[in-house]
Order: structure tokens, then C-alpha cells, then sequence
């Protein structure tokens, strides 16, 4: 027995699963998403992936060398702050960098990509404290914030595949509530055209949308990549589609002249827009998510019911607006909904109360 | 009786066994050490208190600390011979015990062997319920399953007990003690249980042991008044509100004892120092103790006096195969790390584990993601990571609010879960402590 001998408190051994470990799954959960998006976008959807991720790293090393005084004595202490970057980096930032990336449109300009990734790196995730620590998801408000300050190019030149593409295509024939129009864009069940409408949704071919959310087939296989490595839980995905599914479903009947439940038109509404690629990648968020599972069930139920509900008022995609807003309600899921540990008995409470 | 499944509760956790290092190894006795330093801190409650003086010979056997109060246990000579030093120390667990030191030569050279056998109390036959409560208390037998709650209290229950549950779940990874009394005692465990239910008064004795067990399982069903019921590979199986949920379905209450959900349980090993106890009149100064892990040469399941120092022991098993990280006494979920091998066996340890660098994690703790696994795999349905969140930020009473820590059993599932390798089980214990202190304080 030598020096190299370690004391602490049990447990002695420890699960395989490491943050870095989980972070890389989601990596490779993504990849799919990314080739998609290369496929059907072309190298200028590849050129935004490896801009925002870079850009993502790039701002958290900057911010960590600064912030631990790499600059101080003329860089005299510049090697070591890098090495201890390095022992710390959990590719937390890639993964933002590369949600970020495939929830913009592949018109995007470059630019807005660095400074949405400045943004969900360097204010959201580091100023309050680096990983783990963010109220927020970082690339979901990298994403709303790039919206918001090139609103004015996205009506114009740079947006001109629209964001909202997919959704508009379904969703602004609803608008017109006309009983024709809509029957052009999906016809009666009988008709192979109504399949090849959703299939089509479903594969992201011909579809506008964001480089990542289009192709629906590449989200579903990194769901189950990530159900087998136990990174997410399999239920929260699918309930939270399921819920959104359901309540635009209902919502959408109200389009008609008379109030109509096809269940031709509960597909759409889920393989449109960046739907699925939220359910499985964001609402699924560690860190943005309440701590218990009675919380994250609310948590899914809520955020799906007023994701359907701001999308049939709103008409564009705000699946990020969304998870930007429920985001700012987890502290308080934490705080009300605790679990009652095993063997707690509800009568004691009653007998409390009187 | 046919073995029956036991039910499921959420949570727990599914480590790699690494049993079959050490489960083929048969029950093997080591040779009687020269020394033993048996400490009066062998039970839960108070430390005995010391009736031997120094320089004084003692028979194996002999009882050499008495009972300091209720919750407190006899202690014994583990072998015969002269009692050279009566000394504090500080034990594996960091807090201060006396150690009577043991030397089987005495100082003139003649060992103490040739003076006479060792000492036995009268065997008791067809005893009475009150004989055996009281054969119990006598030959300082305390639960061998890791806690040492003394026998003798848990066999006087103060709430109306129909059943008696024999715990053969063996559910920490590595340990195999258990599994290899059941294989090779497995009458004697029988015959244990049937007294200790003599004794409380029960005729329904069940025993939970898991499903990786197949052997140990086959053993106890030809036995008609033994109802076996097959646990799930889960950790922790073991723990004791678990375990009576699972063979019977009965919720015991936060802060409660099992009694007051009319359940008593015992260990296997327990039992079966009951069984000696009564039937041989032996005490409790012996038992069987798991050495594994990667790091020993030889793993093996000893018959081990309590006292042995584990250099002894390391050195029976071969000594160390590899560089370890860390040397572990008890389990690998629960038990203690220890800093040198000066360290002596107690009537409650169960294992000496070597671990070496690929099987003891010692990552840096890195920040806490929010994953909330620890809560997922929690048997006790808590909050780990609020524990930990409020316990660092120096707010004890958050802590104990949102993480729930009063009915934290320190099983280890979270900490092991964690990707982040946070300390979790340490910032539960500060909790604890820090809590008590409060307590005290406004009192």
C-alpha cells in the first residue's frame, strides 16, 4: 500500500456515465441531423454547424481565460489557464453550438450565427456561472435573440427560405379556413397524395425549414440513440408530442366552418416545424429541466399545451419562445413540486391540519 | 417453501456485481493471528465498557467488555491469551475507540492454548422464548448486515411482530459472505431463524435473497416453514425498508422501525450466530468476511476473530496483485475507505476490499448538470441534489426541507449514479451532523 491511495466517502465504485460522456452521446445523437441538414441544404448548412460550434467554444474559452485572469501579468499564467480549460471542457459548448446551428434557417448569414452563439455562450450559460448554472437554454435564446435582432433581414433578403417554411405550408391554409384550399393540401384518405404530404413532412424532402428540423427520420433515430444510452428519459419526448399533438389537434378543428376532428390532421401538426426536434432535444435539456420527475411531467404537459396554443394564435414557429418562457417557471416547479419520500403517509399531514 | 418473486419499488441502481471473484471461493478458516485489537466500539449505541485489566490472561471467549446501557453489546475475547495493552485509537470510521490489544504468546514465552479450551456458555436445549432473548443479549450478537443494531433489543420489539424476515439479499456488489453461509449453513441459518422467531413470537419467516443467487434459493426451498421470495438484482435490495416492502408489501413509515410495521429483520449471518449461540453457547467473536477486489492476489471468504488486524488478513489472501487506489472496509456502496492497513476487524465488517485504479472511481467532481439521476435511482424517493445544493451553500434547514435527508438511508445510489461525481453522500452526512447540532443547540 503506497501514498497513491485515495480516502473518501462511499460509494467506492461509480456508473461508467460522466457529463463529458453524456455530452458526446448528444453529440452523436445530433450527427444524424446535421448529415440531413447537409444533404438537403448543401454545404452552406454545414459551413453554420461548424460556425456556431466553433464560435460556441471559442466564446467559452475566451470568457474562462479571461475570467481566470489568463490576461493578468502578461499572460504570464496563459499556459496553465489554457490546460485547466481544457480539463474542464465538457463539450457542454459543442452541443450548444450545434443545437443552435440546426435550429436556424440555412439561409442564415454567418454572422448571425456568431453572434447568436456569443450570446447563448458568454451571457447565458457563463455569466451565471458556466455549466449547469444557466436559467435558460442557451441555444434556444441564442436562437430567439439572432431572431429578434435580424428580424429586419429576415423579412427581407437573408430569411428568404422562412424559418417557419414547413409550418407555413400547413398551417396558412388553415388560415384561410377554406374547405377547398385545405382539401388541395390534404386530401381525403383514400388518396395516395395525402401519404406522399406526410411522408414528405416526415423525410423533410421539398420541405422549407431549419437545417436540423426538417427531416424528421434523423431526429427519431438520435431519440432512440439517446433512449439507449440512457441519456433521456424515453417517455418525454413522446409525451410531450403526444400532449402538443393532441391540443393542436383539437385547437385546429376550430378552423372549419364546423367544428371538425380529422385525424388526417393530427400528423401535420407534429412533423412540422421544429416540433420534434425540440421534444427530443431541448425540453429533454438537464439543466433546463425541473429536478423530479412529477416536476418534468408538468413541466412537458404545460410546455406542450402553450407551445400548441402560440403556435395556432401566432402562426410562426415558437418553439424556443416557448422554452425560453417555461424555462423561467422551473425554479418554482422545483420549489412546489417535491417528491414525498418512501413510506410518507398522508394521513400525518391530516392529522397536522387539524 | 417454492420460492415466489418479490415485488418492485422505483429506484435503485443495477453495479456490476463483480461477485464472481470471490463467490466460488468455499468458507475457509484463517489461521488463529497472533495478535488481536478488539475494539468496545462493536455495536451501534454506546461503546462497552472494558472489565479485563492489563497483563490479565483470557480464554477465547471470555467476555472482556460488558454492556454499557441498552443499545450497546457484549465484546469478547477473540482468542486466548494476555492482554498486553488497553489503548485509544482512531478507528477506519474517524471517531475514537478503545482497543483491548490480545497477545496469544504471553510475555514469558508460553502460549496460552495449553491452559484450557475456550470458553462456551451451557448450550441451551428446546429454550424458552425469555432463555433465548436472553442467550442473545449474553453472547453480544449484533446485526452482522453492516449497521450492528444489537440483536438482543431488536428480539424485544415494543409493537405486536407476525413476521420475521431473513435478509439474504447480499446486495452490495463484490461482498459474497452471505451467499457462501447460505450455500454451506444453510440448516443452521434454518435453525437460527426458527429461535429468533421462537423468541419475538412469530411462526412467518420469509427470506429475501436475489435472483443471482439461483443456488442459495434452491437451498432454502425444501424447507416448509421458510418462505423464500426472489428479489430483483437492484440496489439496494438489502436496505431494510426495501427489502420488507418487497417481500410483504408493507410500507414502513418515515422514522419508524420496522416493528411498527409488525416486521422484524435479521441478517442470514445474524441467524446463524443465533443458532451457535444457543446451540454451542458460543459468543460472537467470529465471523466470516469477503476479501476481493481486483487488487487482492486471492480473494477468498474467511472465518475471521474479531480483531484481526487487516495487514494479517491481506497477507492470508496473497497480499496485493496490482497498485491499489483505494482499500475499502464493508462494502464497496457503503463501506470505509481506509488510509493503512492498522486497522481491525469488527464484528460488523463484511468484506476487506482492494480496489485498484480501473475499478475505484476517484474523478473530480465536476459541476452539477441538474440531471436529477440521483433522484431517479433514490430507493428512499428523495432529493440528492437539493441536499447538496443547500448543504454547500451552508443552509442546513434547505437542505433538510428540499433534499428530505431525515429519511436518507446512505445507500450510495446517488453518488454512484452521478455523472457529474458530485460528493453527495458527504454533503448528506454534513447535513446530518450539522442538523443534530442545531437540535442540540435549541434544546
Amino acid at each position: 500500500m503506497d501514498n497513491s491511495i485515495v480516502i473518501s466517502t462511499p460509494p467506492h465504485v461509480k456508473a461508467k456515465q460522466t457529463t463529458k460522456s453524456i455530452m458526446l452521446d448528444v453529440v452523436i445523437a445530433l450527427l444524424p441531423c446535421a448529415i440531413c441538414g447537409l444533404v438537403y441544404f448543401g454545404w452552406q448548412a454545414l459551413m453554420l454547424e461548424l460556425v456556431a460550434v466553433a464560435s460556441c467554444v471559442a466564446s467559452e474559452f475566451v470568457y474562462f481565460f479571461i475570467a481566470n485572469k489568463g490576461f493578468s501579468n502578461k499572460c504570464r499564467d496563459a499556459k496553465a489557464v489554457c490546460l485547466r480549460w481544457w480539463k474542464q471542457f465538457d463539450l457542454t459548448s459543442v452541443v450548444t453550438g450545434l443545437i443552435l446551428a440546426l435550429i436556424l434557417p440555412p439561409a442564415t448569414a454567418w454572422y448571425v450565427v456568431i453572434i447568436g452563439s456569443i450570446f447563448a455562450i458568454a451571457v447565458v450559460k457563463m455569466f451565471f456561472g458556466g455549466t449547469g448554472k444557466n436559467l435558460v437554454n442557451p441555444a434556444a435564446t441564442g436562437r430567439v435573440f439572432a431572431f429578434l435582432c435580424f428580424a429586419a433581414i429576415a423579412a427581407s433578403t437573408a430569411y428568404t427560405a422562412p424559418n417557419f417554411g414547413a409550418l407555413m405550408d400547413v398551417e396558412s391554409s388553415f388560415v384561410s379556413s377554406s374547405a377547398t384550399n385545405l382539401a388541395g393540401l390534404l386530401p381525403s384518405k383514400g388518396d395516395p397524395t395525402s401519404n406522399l404530404h406526410i411522408l414528405d413532412l416526415f423525410l423533410g424532402t421539398g420541405v422549407k425549414g431549419c437545417i436540423g428540423e426538417t427531416c424528421k427520420l434523423a431526429i427519431i433515430v438520435g431519440y432512440i440513440y439517446l433512449c439507449v444510452r440512457n441519456v433521456i428519459k424515453w417517455w418525454q419526448p413522446l409525451l410531450f408530442t403526444a400532449v402538443f399533438g393532441l391540443t393542436a389537434w383539437l385547437m385546429g378543428g376550430f378552423f372549419y366552418e364546423k367544428y371538425t376532428l380529422d385525424i388526417a390532421l393530427f400528423l401535420p401538426n407534429i412533423l412540422s416545424g421544429g416540433v420534434l426536434f425540440a421534444a427530443v432535444f431541448m425540453f429533454t435539456d438537464y439543466v433546463t429541466s425541473p429536478k423530479g420527475v412529477i416536476g418534468q411531467l408538468v413541466y412537458l404537459i404545460v410546455s406542450a399545451i402553450v407551445l400548441a396554443l402560440l403556435r395556432y394564435y401566432t402562426h410562426i414557429e415558437v418553439a424556443s419562445f416557448v422554452i425560453l418562457l417555461m424555462n423561467l417557471f422551473i425554479p418554482y416547479f422545483d420549489k412546489f413540486l417535491i417528491r414525498k419520500p418512501f413510506g410518507f403517509k398522508r394521513e400525518k399531514v391530516q392529522k397536522e391540519g387539524k | 417453501m417454492k420460492a415466489v418473486k418479490g415485488k418492485l419499488y422505483f429506484g435503485g441502481i443495477h453495479p456490476k456485481g463483480a461477485k464472481e471473484l470471490s463467490s466460488s471461493a468455499s468458507l475457509e478458516v484463517m489461521p488463529l493471528p497472533e495478535v488481536v485489537t478488539v475494539s468496545t466500539s462493536q455495536s451501534l449505541g454506546k461503546p462497552s465498557t472494558v472489565i479485563v485489566e492489563k497483563g490479565q490472561a483470557v480464554k477465547e471467549g471470555e467476555i472482556i467488555a460488558k454492556a454499557d446501557g441498552a443499545i450497546s453489546s457484549n465484546v469478547f475475547a477473540s482468542v486466548s491469551g494476555t492482554v498486553t495493552d488497553i489503548k485509544e485509537g482512531v478507528g477506519a470510521g474517524g471517531n475514537r475507540e478503545t482497543y483491548i490489544v490480545i497477545s496469544r504468546n504471553s510475555p514469558d514465552g508460553a502460549t496460552a492454548e495449553a491452559e484450557g479450551g475456550a470458553f462456551r456458555f451451557p448450550p441451551l436445549d428446546n429454550p424458552t422464548a425469555e432463555e433465548i432473548k436472553t442467550r442473545i443479549f449474553d453472547c453480544g450478537i449484533v446485526g452482522l448486515g453492516g449497521a450492528g443494531f444489537p440483536t438482543a433489543v431488536k428480539v424485544a420489539p415494543r409493537t405486536p411482530v407476525d413476521t420475521l424476515i431473513l435478509n439474504g439479499a447480499e446486495c452490495e456488489p463484490y461482498l459474497t459472505c452471505d451467499h457462501r453461509l447460505m450455500l454451506e449453513k444453510t440448516d443452521e441459518i434454518v435453525r437460527g431463524a426458527r429461535l429468533i422467531a421462537k423468541a419475538i413470537g412469530v411462526t412467518n419467516i420469509i427470506i429475501g435473497i436475489e435472483a443471482n443467487k439461483p443456488d442459495a434459493i434452491a437451498k432454502f426451498e425444501p424447507y416448509e416453514d421458510i418462505k423464500v421470495v426472489i428479489l430483483k438484482k437492484q440496489y439496494p435490495m438489502g436496505g431494510e425498508k426495501q427489502l420488507i416492502y418487497v417481500t410483504t408489501g408493507r410500507r414502513v413509515g418515515l422514522g419508524k422501525l420496522p416493528a411498527d410495521s409488525g416486521v422484524i429483520v435479521q441478517n442470514v449471518a445474524t441467524a446463524y450466530s443465533v443458532c451457535e449461540a444457543v446451540e454451542l453457547g458460543k459468543p460472537l467473536y467470529e465471523r466470516v468476511i469477503t476479501v476481493s477486489g481486483k487488487g487482492i492476489a486471492q480473494p477468498k471468504n474467511l472465518w475471521v476473530r474479531v480483531g484481526t488486524s487487516v495487514k494479517d488478513i491481506v497477507e492470508y489472501c496473497g497480499g496485493e496483485s496490482e497498485a491499489l487506489k483505494k482499500a475499502v472496509l464493508g462494502g464497496p456502496m457503503t463501506g470505509t475507505a481506509i488510509a493503512n492497513y492498522d486497522t481491525y476487524t469488527h464484528k460488523t465488517t463484511s468484506g476487506i476490499l482492494l480496489f485498484t485504479a480501473k475499478e475505484a472511481s476517484a474523478d473530480e467532481p465536476t459541476p452539477c448538470l441538474n440531471c436529477g439521476k440521483c433522484a431517479d435511482v433514490c430507493p428512499m424517493h428523495l432529493m440528492p441534489m437539493n441536499t447538496a445544493f443547500y448543504s454547500a451553500e451552508g443552509d442546513f434547514e434547505a437542505a433538510a426541507k428540499y433534499g428530505n435527508v431525515s429519511a436518507c438511508i446512505e445507500c450510495g445510489a446517488c453518488e454512484y449514479i452521478c455523472p457529474a461525481r458530485r460528493p453527495l453522500i458527504q454533503a448528506i452526512r454534513k447535513t446530518k451532523a450539522e442538523l443534530r447540532k442545531l437540535n442540540q443547540e435549541r434544546k
